[in-house]
């Protein structure tokens, strides 16, 4: 029995070390909270705010919660910080810990780690009355309006994306062959932006698909798999079109050491730092910003508004519940005001909230 | 060599022979290039994880301790987020770091007896830790001429990065014959309790393995942030676990005492000839995963086949 509870004592003893830590790192937020009983009505000082992201260490993610904080600190009040690691099950524990403490003015703004994990987090929000907003991943068949305190799910058209950046390749190259890097075949953002450059392709005529390969969003596969195709296809590449921008920059460092630098044009989306820098130096043709800094903000902005009651969930059009926000081509022209993510307050008044909206998710 | 461990040899060069029947790319001299410079990192990585399979332990933290060195490296030289410009001492320090996680790993093996696959897992995420601290939000870029050379220039046809990892695989090779390290590494993997019982002191040898080990895949995140231009936490994202494919391919036994550096060697050059030519002969990108899966098992059936004896158990 003694030996038995020696791992025991040894986990408690860490994570209490570990809670040590924490509780130096970061505020206790709201504390009692008491005060706001009904709903929609708390103080503005009371409110808890919340944001989960899988990780820091990709710069999307990092300006994500970046923006919160911002948002947050307009408020008067911290965001709280989480990630998970790209881990559904953590995300999962993560949350019940949130949702076991104090919940009355407590507003989350989440990405799901996949599709399937949305429902256990609405489900939790539902039970304890939190505000939660999602984004990008969410089944077909669940949806806010069909929910109190799931206030709203946010989301990109992919499709449309994809075909953005195809344009811009084929206005940048007129006429001759390009390759696809595609993301992690059973996703939705990878399906969607593919489909989208074959649209394109159905517009442009001129360009055309020598190939198609799978790097699955990764910088380092990207990098081999260009390498490997311009081996294959030699001169007749244009323009590489890539369904995110790390595999684009990949697909930059494989032009590099093939000495193709500059030779063939290439496009990302989602408009990380490093590709917008590229795009103003002039080595990469276009990419597509969803504006992480935005999502970051957004979600706690919307939430901020119905926990202190200047919206009411009642008056909400059902358009606002689910929709597809704006994104934006960057090319050349328009880099510079892209380089620094940074959000503009006034997105974030609660008139406005909803403004980005640029169609229903259907 | 002998018979014993002529299967995976066979097999590359039956493969490679198949591959370049069917595409007139795949044989070209671009492409046999290309398939070297590629099998780069993973020769590094895996020469490390050989010493730890020789041995009879496992390694998985390859991923974790490569993300880590490759944004010390990438934070130490010339870059766009600091002013640093150690060139080559960044180098070292990224080894040594590797040397460091590696030492970890071992001493939690024989001080904590920590299974080896539990202890380096706990390092990877460590490293990766590590890593995601020193990232900071902000990619590091390398500016380093030097590094940055690396992946781009030539010498005789192949990149730098793969003369650095012929020279690795040269220095594993004479270490695992030549060394006390490289032959008790061997031993331990074969009959551990043998070498106990006749007074020698396993211990400071398994962690010396890791250690040692663990300065490969330093290196291995060097190379791949010099390939990237980039410092990236994930860098080393895949590379356990493709790493510990080569290996066994090439026909080190997960069970220790059998195969070693030269075998993974082959054992890279098959992975990297096999991802390379499934593209090269237009293999469907939603087919490839499995169809690579079934020709990697298949290969190690094969190279076995020699090594098959009635009543061997396999776990």
């Amino acid at each position: 029995m003694r030996i038995s509870t020696r791992p025991a004592a040894a986990i408690m003893s860490l994570s209490l070390a570990a809670a040590v830590l924490s509780g130096c790192s970061t505020e206790q937020a709201g504390g009692g909270g008491d005060t706001a009983a009904a709903d929609g009505a708390c103080e503005a000082s009371k409110v808890r705010l919340v944001g989960q992201v899988r990780n820091e260490s990709n710069p999307y993610e990092a300006s994500w919660l970046n923006g919160g904080d911002t948002f947050a600190k307009s408020v008067g009040l911290t965001q709280e910080r989480l990630t998970y690691g790209g881990d559904s099950t953590k995300q999962q524990e993560q949350i019940s810990q949130i949702l076991a403490g104090d919940t009355k003015c407590l507003v989350m703004n989440v990405l799901p780690n996949g599709d399937s994990d949305t429902a256990p987090i609405v489900k939790g929000a539902d039970q304890a009355g939190a505000y939660l907003v999602t984004q990008w991943n969410k089944p077909a068949d669940l949806k806010p309006a069909d929910h109190k305190t799931w206030l709203s799910h946010i989301t990109y058209n992919g499709e449309e994306s994809g075909q953005q950046i195809g344009d811009a390749l084929a206005e940048k190259i007129g006429s001759g062959g390009i390759i696809a890097l595609q993301g992690v075949l059973d996703t939705a953002a990878a399906k969607d932006r593919f489909k989208g450059l074959q649209a394109s392709l159905a517009k442009n005529p001129d360009m055309k698909l020598l190939d198609q390969q799978a790097a699955n969003f990764s910088r380092a596969e990207a990098l081999t798999v260009t390498k490997t195709l311009l081996a294959k296809h030699g001169d007749k590449v244009k323009g590489i079109w890539a369904a995110n921008d790390d595999m684009a920059l990949g697909a930059l460092e494989a032009l590099q050491q093939a000495g193709k630098s500059g030779k063939v044009a290439v496009a990302g989306i989602d408009a990380v730092p490093d590709a917008v820098a590229a795009i103003q130096k002039g080595d990469m043709t276009a990419t597509v910003s969803s504006d992480g800094a935005w999502q970051g903000a957004i979600g706690l902005a919307i939430g901020f508004c119905y926990a202190t009651g200047k919206l009411k969930v009642a008056d909400t059009a059902a358009d606002n519940r689910a929709f597809f926000a704006k994104q934006f081509l960057i090319t050349q022209e328009n880099a510079a005001e892209f380089a620094q993510p940074k959000t503009d307050p006034a997105d974030f008044e609660c008139g406005n909230v909803f403004n980005r909206k640029v169609g229903p998710l259907t | 060599m002998s018979f014993r461990d002529a299967g995976p040899p066979v097999a590359l060069i039956v493969i490679f022979g198949l591959f370049a029947v069917l595409s007139p790319q795949f044989r070209s001299l671009t492409n046999v290039q290309n398939i070297v410079d590629s099998a780069a990192v993973l020769a590094v990585v895996t020469c490390g994880i050989t010493f730890v399979l020789m041995m009879g332990s496992i390694d998985l933290s390859a991923a974790g301790v490569m993300g880590a060195s490759a944004l010390t490296v990438s934070l130490l030289v010339a870059n766009n987020r600091n002013d640093n410009d150690f060139g080559f001492l960044a180098i070292v320090a990224a080894v040594l770091l590797g040397c460091v996680f590696g030492g970890l790993s071992g001493l939690a093996l024989v001080l904590l007896k920590v299974p080896s696959f539990m202890a380096t897992l706990g390092v990877s995420a460590v490293g990766l830790g590590v890593a995601t601290l020193m990232f900071a939000g902000v990619q590091p870029n390398i500016s380093d001429t030097m590094l940055e050379s690396w992946a781009v220039e030539r010498f005789l046809g192949f990149s730098y990065l793969a003369w650095i990892a012929a020279a690795c695989i040269l220095l594993g090779w004479l270490i695992q014959r030549y060394t006390r390290l490289g032959r008790y590494a061997y031993a331990i993997g074969g009959a551990e309790e043998v070498l106990t019982l006749s007074g020698v002191k396993v211990k400071p040898y398994k962690v010396a393995v890791f250690v040692f080990a663990g300065a490969f895949y330093g290196l291995g995140g060097v190379m791949v942030t010099s390939q990237l231009g980039a410092g990236l936490v994930q860098a080393g994202n895949g590379y356990d676990f493709s790493a510990i494919t080569a290996a066994v391919v090439g026909g080190t036994l997960l069970t220790g005492g059998r195969g070693g550096v030269l075998h993974s060697a082959v054992g890279v050059l098959l992975v990297m000839v096999l991802t390379n030519g499934l593209v090269q002969i237009g293999v469907s990108p939603y087919w490839q995963g499995g169809v690579e899966g079934v020709i990697v098992v298949a290969a190690v059936a094969a190279a076995v086949i020699p090594q098959r004896r009635r009543n061997q158990v396999v776990k």
